[in-house]
């Protein structure tokens, strides 16, 4: 099955040195600073908000029956980091999945805007399809104000007659669609809701195609991304669809941006700390981000060019990526900041 | 008392048939609502306990049309407000707005600036509390202040909401606009308390038997639950649809779906709390535009939900009260038409509704240990979300976290949290007793041997009126009365496409459907 090969293969990346949680908040695409520095470090990038609709529960199941199919086993007492064994390394071999990843989750640099896309794309298809039917009222798939707002601005202030711009999107849709191969296509558009046709949800299109719930949530994914990449670079000729696009601010996660800017305007981190009413540590996460993100921000002030290599030596030396056992190396040497850092810094390129 | 507008009766009630008829489709009045009506255009105030399910919009809806100036309807559920007035936009109503917590404040504005030119405007009782949209709203003529779920008012009432008090005090604030308080369900000691605080003057008070004579009732006693499986399945194979299967967890609403769509090819679909607000949304959907069949959801779904046509209820698993059950079964043929409610229980369901009541309340030891751990400054209330996010993680379930909140709330600035323990801890227990005397009432329903209808209006104080044809499994009926093929529904049957060419130009309205 599709959904035990992927959470074999990130185990595998993992390497044990996550806890089963740090894979869950990777696929979730938890806006943190430890789950996206661990994207880039185990090179798991495409997987990052891969299942945003994962459920804790159904996911912890899973990992249980990799476990009691023997594919891997246990490293800490409290039975949450797990290695694979040598039985989940054939599984994995057999599924040949890293060769059926679909190229399009590969384009990860709408992921921090693709949500809101997604959201805005599907109230604008079922607003237009209520207008084009004359249905008056109908029930909205979201009721996000950002969203809601968006596609209202967009509804109202156009030159175009309400056809004309039903026509517009479905045109631009049509062409969007034929360059997506066809079996993400057809799992994508099943998603839209329109005049008495409401939309399937992921559960109910893996039952219809009898494929893996896993395996069309990537499906989905690389449609989506493939989309917006295609909309992004040929914005003149998907005006409508571009509209939907939030302006790429950054990759950096909100809060950091924040940071970033109060740093850049001579703050401290502990002064940006208190000028945020955030814990210092919340601002260190921010940090990493920063250096895996904005590789020309200058961080010298919290980590020497010396030590930098000093870490990244031992790190190679140690042939690992847990920030404990490095420290234990190092001792005194360098502060977990540091260490992180430094790893941040050498893992990408 | 002032009259509002000079009609005789005669008059008004000719011009509110129309209205009805004109406006929302309907023929007749259902009881109960003509006497509130002329009760709320004579401007009395007006008390008025009507059943889920028995048309109690309409007895501000139409008044709307007959009287001068804008109907204010507070109501504290959003999925309620929206309901409303998508029902409002289908009549044809473009003057029906809402502001509530939710809504982005450029919207809030942009309501805020018409608000003269609104029929109908719904209000959550947080806003209502801000003095800005107190302000806007004193510049208008309330014609008539509505108050839904009137029962939030009373500290008795289970869903007791603070902000509810202060609404006697804004409706004057308001130049005092007649009042109409709504409820589905409220004893008597919480109509006393509706009427009181919200300072309701000679009220005329309607109130409505809770019961609905269209819906027949079936208890079914069973030893398992493979036996309750396959009762369902004989049960769904022939029974008219649509329907609504109500579970007590979210592991059996997803078994359910699975078995009943694979085992007879029903389109079904779970619902639950745990599920992407996305996903609840298609789902519920899916459900009111006839693309499912069959739901099988916990008690998460059903709040605010305006589906005339379901024709059946099933309870996989009882509920803990009463109350909770009837109002359940309530969304059953709303259009008048039979309906059918089946209710399957075995011994060990017990753990349901036990579990849901412990659930609610902390155990002993964990709210000495967190009591102390706040002494101790391990543990602070600063933060109310990062405060309950705690107590979760320590394994505390969602509602035992905000009862928590509530003790540690209360607690006298210089004393220590340990201090509260004592009176914590009889407050559980007082709530826990009613929580259970709640419970034993629902079970001697499913183990009474007299009619069920009988029962459950005894229990309301009311006397049972004329016995339906169909009433009950105690007073003796089939059912193979509830066949499908006793009725000539036309199902309609859309494929639902997972082929993007057709989908498309379907949903756009582009050229011919069966284009390729
Ligand atoms: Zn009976």
């Amino acid at each position: 099955m599709f959904s035990e090969a992927l959470l074999l293969f990130l185990i595998r990346q993992f390497h044990g040195e996550r806890t089963v949680s740090g894979i869950y908040h990777l696929l979730k695409g938890k806006q943190s600073s430890q789950s996206i520095q661990d994207s880039y470090l185990f090179g798991v990038k495409p997987f990052f908000h891969l299942c945003d609709d994962l459920e804790r529960q159904s996911f912890q199941k899973l990992i249980e029956r990799l476990h009691d199919c023997g594919w891997i086993q246990c490293v800490n007492s409290k039975q949450t980091t797990f290695i694979i064994t040598e039985a989940g390394k054939n599984k994995l071999n057999k599924s040949g999945i890293e060769h059926t990843i679909p190229d399009g989750v590969k384009i990860t640099n709408y992921v921090t805007t693709e949500g809101q896309f997604w959201l805005k794309l599907q109230l604008l298809i079922q607003t237009l399809s209520a207008l084009r039917y004359h249905e008056t009222a109908f029930l909205p798939i979201t009721k996000q104000p950002p969203v809601t707002e968006a596609i209202r601005r967009i509804v109202l202030n156009r030159s175009l007659t309400r056809n004309e711009l039903a026509h517009q999107l479905y045109q631009e849709l049509c062409r969007l669609l034929t360059h997506i191969p066809r079996a993400e296509a057809d799992l994508f558009a099943a998603q839209f809701s329109g005049y008495q046709m409401i939309g399937l949800t992921m559960k109910q299109i893996a039952d219809e195609s009898g494929k893996d719930l896993y395996e069309c949530r990537m499906l989905f994914k690389s449609a989506l991304r493939r989309l917006m990449a295609d909309v992004s670079n040929n914005k003149s000729r998907y005006p409508l669809v571009a509209s939907l696009i939030s302006p790429a601010v950054s990759s950096l996660s909100n809060t950091a941006a924040v940071t970033l800017r109060l740093l850049r305007s001579g703050l401290s981190a502990l002064e940006t700390a208190n000028h945020r009413n955030l814990s210092l540590s919340t601002i260190e996460d921010h940090l990493v981000e920063i250096a895996l993100k904005e590789p020309t921000f200058d961080l010298s002030e919290y980590l020497a060019e010396e030590l930098e290599q000093h870490i990244v030596e031992r790190a190679h030396r140690l042939n690992t990526r847990r920030l404990k056992t490095i420290k234990n190396d190092l001792r005194e040497n360098a502060s977990y900041l540091q260490i992180r850092l430094a790893l941040a810094k050498n893992t990408l390129r | 008392m002032e009259k509002m507008i000079d009609l005789d009766e005669e008059d008004w009630l000719r011009q509110a048939k129309t209205i009805l008829k004109k406006k929302f489709g309907y023929r007749q009045f259902r009881t109960g609502q003509q006497k509130i009506i002329q009760d709320v255009l004579n401007g009395r105030d007006v008390f008025a306990m009507m059943p889920t399910g028995s048309g109690k919009s309409l007895c501000y809806q139409i008044p709307g049309y007959m009287l001068n100036g804008t109907v204010l309807i507070v109501s504290p559920l959003l999925s309620l407000m929206e309901d409303q007035i998508k029902a409002l936009r289908s009549a044809g109503e473009m003057h029906a707005r809402a502001l509530n917590g939710m809504m982005h404040a450029r919207e809030r504005v942009r309501v805020l600036r018409h608000l003269r030119d609104l029929r109908f405007l719904y209000i959550s009782p947080e806003m209502l509390c801000r003095s800005d949209i107190r302000e806007a709203l004193a510049k208008i003529k309330i014609s008539l202040f509505v108050v839904d779920e009137a029962h939030c008012v009373s500290q008795w009432g289970h869903e007791f909401r603070p902000d509810y008090l202060h609404l006697a005090r804004i409706r004057e604030q308001l130049g005092h606009p007649a009042c109409l308080a709504v409820t589905a369900t409220a004893d008597e000691r919480v109509r006393e308390d509706i009427i009181r605080s919200l300072g309701l003057h000679k009220a005329a008070q309607t109130i409505m038997s809770v019961d609905r004579a269209n819906i027949a009732l079936v208890v079914r006693e069973v030893s398992s639950d493979d036996e309750k499986m396959e009762r369902l399945c004989t049960l769904l194979r022939s029974t008219r649809l649509p329907g609504i299967v109500y579970c007590a967890s979210r592991d059996w609403t997803e078994k359910l779906a699975q078995l009943v769509h694979c085992k007879l090819g029903i389109r079904a679909a779970f619902y639950h709390g745990g599920m992407e607000a996305l996903d609840r949304r298609k789902i519920q959907n899916q459900f009111l535009d006839n693309q499912l069949d069959l739901l099988c959801c916990t008690n998460a779904f059903g709040m605010g939900i305006n589906k005339p046509d379901i024709r059946l209820v099933v309870h996989f698993h009882f509920p803990a009260t009463m109350n909770a059950y009837l109002q359940e079964i309530g969304r059953v043929s709303r259009d008048g038409q039979q309906g059918l409610a089946v209710l399957y229980y075995s011994p060990q369901d017990n753990q349901y509704p036990e579990g849901f009541i412990n659930s609610n309340f902390p155990e002993e030891s964990f709210l000495r240990h967190i009591y102390y751990e706040l002494d101790n400054g391990v543990l602070t209330i600063k933060n109310k979300d990062q405060f309950l996010n705690d107590l979760q993680e320590r394994g505390s379930s969602e509602t035992a976290a905000r009862f928590i909140y509530e003790r540690v709330r209360e607690k006298p600035v210089h004393q220590s949290f340990q201090s509260i323990f004592k009176r914590s801890r009889s407050i559980i227990e007082q709530r826990r007793s009613v929580l259970l005397r709640d419970l034993l009432v629902m079970k001697n329903y499913l183990a009474a041997t007299e009619c069920r209808r009988t029962y459950y209006l005894n229990i309301y104080h009311e006397s049972p009126g004329k016995k339906p044809v169909y009433c009950c499994d105690r007073c003796g009926i089939s059912l193979a009365d509830f066949d499908q093929a006793n009725f000539d529904d036309t199902v309609i049957h859309r494929e639902q496409l997972m082929n993007w060419k057709e989908r498309l130009p379907y949903i756009f309205k582009e050229g011919d459907r069966s284009m390729q």
